[in-house]
């Protein structure tokens, strides 16, 4: 295992706690180099040496030949390459034995693996692309904003915590964790304003940085579901294979069988039920569903990820751009005493709100001028909420917010010159500019200004109520702050706005407004309004999470912003559902203190990261179980990775989502790491198994949809594939106990594995999602197991034996047509094969050449083939559906089986029409009468499972079973039922 | 996930006992005996209903066929050739001329496979008339042509009880399969050829190794019954000088045109092969 997150952050604070405790001049002393003059050259390189450039390790590489072999010898693979091995041993056998028909046999028998590709794809990794710039101190203030002259610049730490806002930086030590601290800057990250100079404590690997990404690499990768039930369904074969082997060694030994005849049928048995066309099937399936998925923007990386999705049972995600749109908006406005709500989704192109009021003109026109944010030029024909925008988030909300309303802000502000400008820094807390009016009768200079609510009405002395300025009394103040504190309690960024005109006399139209000396007046403003701005949910994800949740998924919020704007955002996307209390809440409302709230009564949790640091896992295990809406919000990225191992400790796969460096653990760490197409970074990318191209939310559960469906029509598939199996397998045993020609050849099985069932296989990928499909809950890893008893059961047991007695049919029809009836054929197994008996006599009386009698028997095969792949096409048609009757399903709806139908029996013409005349192949023309005797089967096929499929539908739950066998019926079910459906109850639809 | 604890092995092997047989709930392998009984049931009721099914149909099939001649007869439109007597092993004689016990077994094999053609079995065969099919599609009852022994001439057994063993010329009979409905054309013979030159000179009998048309057509075991196929015996005198040494003989029927000899597959249509080797 990887080292435990919680001891890595203590590591950090170690040596980087005691970094930011200390003074610069004992910093200085402790590096040996000096703040002004940086380190000397020679100590420089001598660093260097000793410490390697300031680049992180990249990951160790598996070398390509290590991951080839692994895709050969992998998993499904294993199972082919020791049929392979046997076959060989067989041979050997027989061709010491001297049989001339060892080549016949055994060459049959091998499989080919390599051809056929491997389960895993290739993962495709590419190198961290860290820059491996090698600096010394910060990088130099990337913005060239000269007015910016401020002591704390701020810092985006953005890829490091995943908080969305700049961090200020300054020389005091304020926490004691490294990453809250305000002294210390970390590699990668940006100085957005303003210069900054500091001493480099550590480089390269040894960075925060470095060690999130040394402890993604150390993080190995767990197998998914789908490896895991693979693995399953080998051993299951294997299991299956070796029994039925061994049972029939031990049939053959006591029927006097020499023992190496018996090693010989031993393992032809264990190879018969290698199903060789399944690792091709189910590769090309979950291929399929790749590229279905990637066409709804979800990309992935690693083919098995497709099915995890389908399993995932609880969803860790981030909230900035997936849940949300990754933009503020204006949100709600408050002016005349009342607040409004505006249109916050993604294509708006108007607002709805009441603009009549006097008091909105000029809240407009604040919000118009006092804005130093512009659009990129050139973009006229792109919507609003698309163009590109010079300045920061707040500011970019209200210049398309403006645009939105009043339209050509930029023509706006030019009718309405500014003189002087004061822009925002974080001392004074407001931005303030100057302006000449539109109005060419007002001679007047308009101050505009807006900032910190708070700091905007302590310099206001009016209120603008309807259009007219009113005194600010304090029954007004107190209607401000009640807003204030409901904007706020929404988890919005609240702006205040003000404005006051000058008056003429003093100001007159050539006077010099010097911002340094501020020769205006600053404080008796008129306050105009409220804006409050939020980055508000997508409009998919509120559909998304109630799927989510009708489909049994929980959904949990991790996210670096504060409690509050995750609460509120949880609540608006449905995360948190309306009706459900935190705890908080509860104490609230019932006025008590927080710790006599009995916890379980709270659905919902906002947990605190400060909260989470000092919790036990137990602690963490039982918020994770008794609480069914969580969100964690001031997060670190190793908390996440705390999270997921948590969730995963319940026995819940789980789905993470991530853009940043930060996110890179516990995107490995989690069952399904999704990274964020577009804001997600290299390394996010990297670990992760899957790639959001969209960024959406929404784009998860279709994702999980398909990757239930595949898990569905898996089984089907598997189902479809096993049951010819026995059909392929009763022939070989029939012919060691009663010695009959052998009905059916391995290359023949081989062109029913690799030929005829191959397309009508990946066809059942094809096939539709039943309608329950998002309403179940998440498979159980433990009990719904892809391949189950009751799948394997009705497959060998019930379908695979009616095929073959079908098939058996055929076979002696062919034989007695021929002159050699079934009692006949009974007990010759050694005269027929015998080489130099060329007058063995049929029923009738004649006789045959060695050639004839083989040439006969190959006829015998290509019969049996056909008789099989005709009862597979009723084997695939039943498999459509699990439950409902095919004609409720439609036969036509998925056109892909037909496809499948036709290809198969195509294929099968071929093979007996076209080929029949190639020895090798062991294939003969056919009457063509001999088609038709297995139809009656496969109609009973079908007859057969419209009955089951009835009953388990009339009789889900044995409580309420009045036919005796319709218990047994359940256990031929291939789907256990699952009592938690209402369709699926005694008073189902159906009945 | 965290890691899966290792379930100590004796918590595992209490679980095994539990799975195998559960006291508490009178569980075995995880179902009750009622269970299990039903379970039982439906498959005995499942398997018996596959099995009359089974049963049925080929019963119906069975009914389309005829006692006389089977439905298709197209996998053998051509005869093969076969030897008596046939060695154990392969094709291959090999024999000590001055040593009884060597070549016992292929004398008694001959007297028996000849036992039928004795004249005291073939009192209901009739004499046809020699060189023309004998169609008798008509009767009921088909009649089997007399195949004299001694056509046979020095291979009938009549004479030489040893059938040349001991004097180093070995009898070998040579027997076209029997075919239902086949009438060859011309005059078919067989003809035997060893692969070297000077060491055996063959002898036929009947001459020219012919074999009679009257024996033409078959008409099956059911109709008839006392059918005997025609022999031709091939009698190899080994030269002095070939003794010890393998010789390959090759038959073929000739004279037919309906008659395969030379199928790139079957190596036996129309054809046999096989060694001699003589010791003294």
């Amino acid at each position: 295992m990887f080292p435990d997150p919680g001891s890595l952050g203590n590591k950090n604070s170690s040596s980087l706690m005691l970094c930011s405790l200390l003074s610069t001049s004992e910093l200085e002393m402790k590096y040996g180099t000096s703040i002004d003059k940086g380190l000397s050259s020679a100590r420089a390189a001598e660093i260097l040496a000793r410490d390697g450039p300031n680049a992180l390790t990249p990951p160790k590489a598996t070398p390509e030949i290590v991951k080839f072999l692994k895709q050969m010898i992998g998993g499904f693979s294993i199972l082919l390459w020791i049929g392979a091995g046997f076959s060989w041993i067989s041979f050997g056998i027989q061709l010491a034995q001297g049989v001339d028909s060892a080549f016949d046999n055994v060459s049959g028998w091998a499989p080919t693996p390599p051809a056929l590709g491997a389960f895993n794809t290739p993962q495709l990794l590419s190198n961290y692309k860290e820059a491996s710039r090698s600096h010394q101190a910060l990088p130099p203030p990337n913005t060239s904003d000269k007015s910016s002259n401020i002591a704390t610049p701020p810092v985006d730490n953005s890829s490091l915590t995943g908080e969305s806002e700049p961090q200020s930086r300054s020389c005091d030590f304020t926490h004691e964790n490294p990453l809250e601290t305000r002294n210390i800057a970390f590699y990668s990250t940006t100085c957005v304003e303003g210069t900054a100079t500091g001493i480099v404590i550590n480089t390269g690997d040894r960075t925060i940085i470095g060690r999130i990404a040394s402890l993604a690499s150390g993080v190995g990768n767990e197998k998914t579901p789908i490896a895991i039930e693979i693995e399953h369904f080998v051993y299951l074969v294997a299991g299956v294979a070796i029994s039925i082997g061994v049972l029939f060694f031990i049939i053959s030994v006591s029927m006097r069988y020499k023992i190496l005849d018996s090693i010989i049928f031993l393992i032809g048995i264990i190879v018969a039920n290698v199903p060789e066309g399944l690792l091709a099937t189910v590769t090309v399936s979950l291929s399929l569903t790749a590229k279905r998925m990637a066409k709804k923007n979800c990309l992935v990386k690693n083919l098995e990820a497709v099915e995890t999705l389908g399993s995932t049972s609880i969803i860790c995600s981030d909230k900035t751009g997936t849940l949300t749109q990754n933009r503020m908006t204006v949100a709600h406005l408050w002016f005349d005493n009342q607040i409004y709500s505006a249109d916050t989704s993604e294509d708006q192109t108007t607002q709805p709100f009441d603009q009549s009021s006097p008091t909105w003109t000029a809240l407009s026109k604040i919000v118009t001028l006092c804005n130093r944010a512009e659009f990129r030029p050139g973009q006229e024909n792109l919507p609003i909420m698309k163009r590109v925008v010079v300045g920061d988030a707040s500011e970019t909300a209200l210049l398309k917010f403006s645009e939105v309303i009043l339209g050509d802000v930029m023509s706006i502000r030019a009718q309405n010159r500014k003189v002087a400008e004061i822009p925002f820094n974080s001392t004074n807390k407001f931005q303030l500019s100057i302006h000449e009016t539109d109005d060419p009768q007002d001679k007047r200079f308009l101050l505009v200004m807006k900032g910190a609510p708070e700091r905007i009405l302590e310099r206001c002395s009016t209120i603008m109520i309807n259009g007219k300025e009113e005194p600010l009394d304090s029954e007004k103040a107190e209607a401000f702050q009640t807003a204030y504190m409901e904007l706020g309690g929404m988890g919005e960024r609240v702006l205040g706005f003000c404005h006051l005109y000058l008056p003429e006399n003093e100001f007159p139209e050539t006077f010099q407004f010097d911002t340094d000396s501020m020769n205006f007046p600053t404080s008796n403003l008129c306050f105009v309004g409220l804006l409050s701005m939020i980055d508000p949910p997508r409009s998919t994800v509120p559909d998304a999470v109630s799927k989510c949740r009708s489909a049994g998924i929980k959904v949990i919020m991790v996210t670096g912003d504060h409690p509050i704007t995750a609460k509120a955002i949880a609540k608006s996307v449905g995360i948190i559902s309306a009706t459900s209390e935190t705890v908080e809440d509860i104490a609230k409302r019932l006025n008590i203190p927080v710790e006599q709230v009995n916890r379980r009564e709270a659905t919902a949790a906002v947990v605190n990261g400060m909260e989470l640091k000092d919790m036990s896992s137990e602690q963490l295990d039982e918020i994770l179980r008794n609480h069914t809406e969580i969100v964690f919000a001031r997060t670190s990225p190793q908390q996440k990775l705390i999270i997921v191992e948590g969730c995963q400790r319940q026995g819940a796969v789980v789905a993470v989502t991530g853009d940043g460096v930060n996110d890179s653990p516990a995107l490995k760490k989690a069952d399904i790491g999704i990274a964020m197409g577009i804001a997600g970074s290299d390394a996010a990318k990297n670990a992760a198994d899957m790639v959001l191209l969209d960024d959406n939310f929404a784009s998860i559960v279709t994702g999980v949809e398909e990757g239930r469906l595949i898990f569905d029509n898996l089984k089907k598939t598997i189902a479809y594939t096993l049951t010819k199996n026995i059909a392929e397998l009763c022939p070989f045993l029939i012919y060691i106990i009663a010695s009959i020609p052998m009905p059916i050849g391995t290359i023949t099985i081989l062109f029913i594995d690799l030929g005829t069932d191959i397309i009508p296989s990946v066809a059942l990928a094809y096939e539709k999602a039943e309608s329950d499909i998002m309403n179940r809950r998440p498979r159980n890893k433990r009990r719904d197991r892809l391949v189950n008893q009751q799948l394997a059961v009705y497959s060998y047991l019930q379908i695979g034996i009616m095929q073959s007695v079908g098939a058996f049919v055929t076979y002696f029809t062919v034989y007695a047509e021929q002159g050699f009836l079934p009692s006949t054929l009974l007990g010759v197994r050694v005269n027929w094969e015998n080489n130099a008996i060329n007058d063995f006599e049929d029923s009738y009386g004649q006789q045959w050449t060695h050639y004839q009698r083989m040439y006969l028997q190959w006829t015998g095969y290509t019969a049996f083939f056909v008789s099989i792949t005709i009862q597979q096409v009723a084997d695939l048609i039943i498999r459509k559906t699990r439950r409902n009757s095919i004609f409720r399903q439609g036969l036509f709806r998925n056109k892909v089986i037909w496809v499948g139908i036709f290809s198969q029996i195509g294929i099968a013409l071929i093979l007996t029409y076209g080929l029949g005349h190639v020895t090798a192949l062991n294939f003969t023309p056919l009457r063509f009468q001999y088609w038709f005797v297995a139809v009656p089967f496969a109609i009973l096929i079908w007859v057969y499972d419209e009955i089951r499929k009835l009953l388990i539908r009339r009789h889900p739950g044995s409580e309420c079973t009045p036919l005796i066998l319709i218990k047994y019926f359940h256990f031929m079910s291939l789907f256990p039922p699952f009592h938690s459906h209402p369709r699926l109850s005694c008073h189902s639809q159906y009945i | 996930m965290a890691k899966e604890t290792q379930k100590p092995f004796r918590q595992s092997m209490a679980e095994w006992r539990q799975f195998i047989y559960n006291p508490n709930s009178g569980e075995f392998l995880g179902r009750t005996a009622k269970s299990w009984g039903l379970i039982l049931l439906f498959y005995l009721v499942f398997y018996g209903f596959l099995a009359a099914l089974f049963t049925f149909t080929m019963w119906v099939m069975l009914q389309t066929l005829s006692n006389d001649i089977p439905k298709y007869r197209d996998r053998i439109s051509s005869p093969g050739l076969m030897i008596s007597p046939k060695p154990d092993t392969a094709l291959e004689f090999y024999f000590n001329k001055s040593d009884s016990q060597s070549y016992a077994e292929y004398v008694t094999t001959l007297q028996n496979f000849l036992e039928s053609y004795n004249d005291s079995k073939q009192s209901q065969n009739i004499d046809c008339a020699r060189g023309k099919i004998f169609e008798q599609s008509e009767a009921a009852v088909k009649k089997a042509c007399r195949f004299n022994l001694s056509d046979l001439g020095l291979c009938s057994g009549k004479e030489d009880p040893n059938f040349g063993y001991s004097k180093g010329t070995p009898c070998v009979l040579v027997k076209m399969n029997r075919i239902i409905g086949l009438k060859p054309e011309g005059e078919p013979q067989i003809q035997c050829t060893p692969k070297e030159e000077g060491m055996v000179s063959i002898n036929y009998f009947p001459r020219d190794g012919a074999m009679d048309l009257m024996y033409f057509p078959y008409y099956g075991k059911s109709l008839h019954a006392h059918y005997l196929q025609p022999l031709v015996a091939v009698q190899l005198a080994i030269a002095p000088n070939a003794t010890k040494e393998e010789i390959t003989i090759e038959c073929k029927i000739h004279g037919s045109p309906n008659l395969k000899n030379q199928d790139d597959r079957d190596k036996f249509l129309g054809r046999i092969a096989f060694k001699v080797m003589m010791s003294e």
